[in-house]
């Protein structure tokens, strides 16, 4: 019964799947940004998983980079939905469309 | 001892998961996505990583999480507008059938080898944060130099975002 890389990689997965359903499904911007949030955490659990088995830290190095992404993304990726909410009273993502037209 | 905590805190993390992306309300999102972050963090105890695991909850839980709910507080207060008809969503979910697919062939691939434990017991000094540090002022400087651009991109394009439209350069 011992836990080794393939369950945590299978943890890993299950994360990155649900925000990518997260992201295709849902059309409010932000839950569709949380979801972004969770397949970066599934990637971290897969990088401190692979550090844990190869006995180097580099692994940890690669999460704390992912943090910062995730931290700049967010503040960016925010940022545009307040600026779109300005212009549409909305976070509906099916309502920008004014690229299409 | 260790599987046991480490179903636990998996189990924890995938139903926070899916709450995150199943939840009507935004703010309900939030906290479940604020939930699964910190059973993550157990898991990143659980690989001998504590560094890891108390930047989880400081930087992800506590400080991304606190932008997040301000915004959602800002924009649309706990409602939000219905997502559309149930026959749109089910063709939505067909939409996230390939990458579900995807994830089972590699969810295979991955479960492939025998489902060995870790080696014991982890290098001295794994994952601390003097471990972490020297990696990352020695190995990795390039990179942390880097990232910190990044971050300073990330500030000034947030701030040039969030003024008023009139005021900005280019208009």
């Amino acid at each position: 019964m011992a836990v080794g890389l393939t369950h945590y990689l299978a943890l890993a997965c299950a994360l990155f799947v649900i925000g990518v359903t997260g992201v295709i499904v849902r059309r409010n911007a932000l839950i569709m940004f949380m979801s972004i949030e969770l397949m970066l955490s599934g990637a971290n659990v897969a990088f401190a998983a692979y550090s844990r088995e190869l006995g180097d830290a580099a692994g940890h190095v690669f999460v704390l980079m992912n943090f910062a992404v995730a931290a700049a993304e967010a503040a960016i990726g925010l940022a545009i939905l307040v600026a779109i909410f300005r212009l549409n009273r909305s976070v509906d993502a099916d309502e920008l469309k004014t690229l299409m037209e | 001892m260790e599987p046991i905590l480490f179903y636990l805190f998996a189990g924890l993390t995938l139903l926070g998961a899916v709450m995150t992306v199943a939840s009507r309300s935004a703010v309900a999102s939030a906290v479940w996505l604020i939930f699964c972050f910190l059973n993550i963090a157990g898991v990143f105890a659980l690989l001998s990583a504590p560094f890891l695991a108390i930047l989880q909850v400081l930087v992800y839980a506590g400080a991304i999480m606190v932008l997040f709910l301000f915004v959602i507080m800002m924009l649309q207060g706990d409602t939000m507008p219905s997502e559309g008809l149930a026959r749109r969503l089910l063709g939505r979910l067909a939409l996230a059938l390939p990458s579900t697919a995807l994830a089972l062939i590699a969810l295979a691939w991955i479960s492939r080898g025998s489902a060995a434990p870790f080696p014991e017991p982890a290098p001295e000094g794994f994952g601390t944060v003097a471990g972490v540090a020297g990696l990352l002022l020695n190995r990795y400087l390039l990179a942390f130099e880097l990232i910190s651009v990044i971050l300073l991109v990330a500030i000034v394009g947030a701030i040039a975002l969030g003024r008023k439209e009139r005021s900005l350069p280019w208009q």
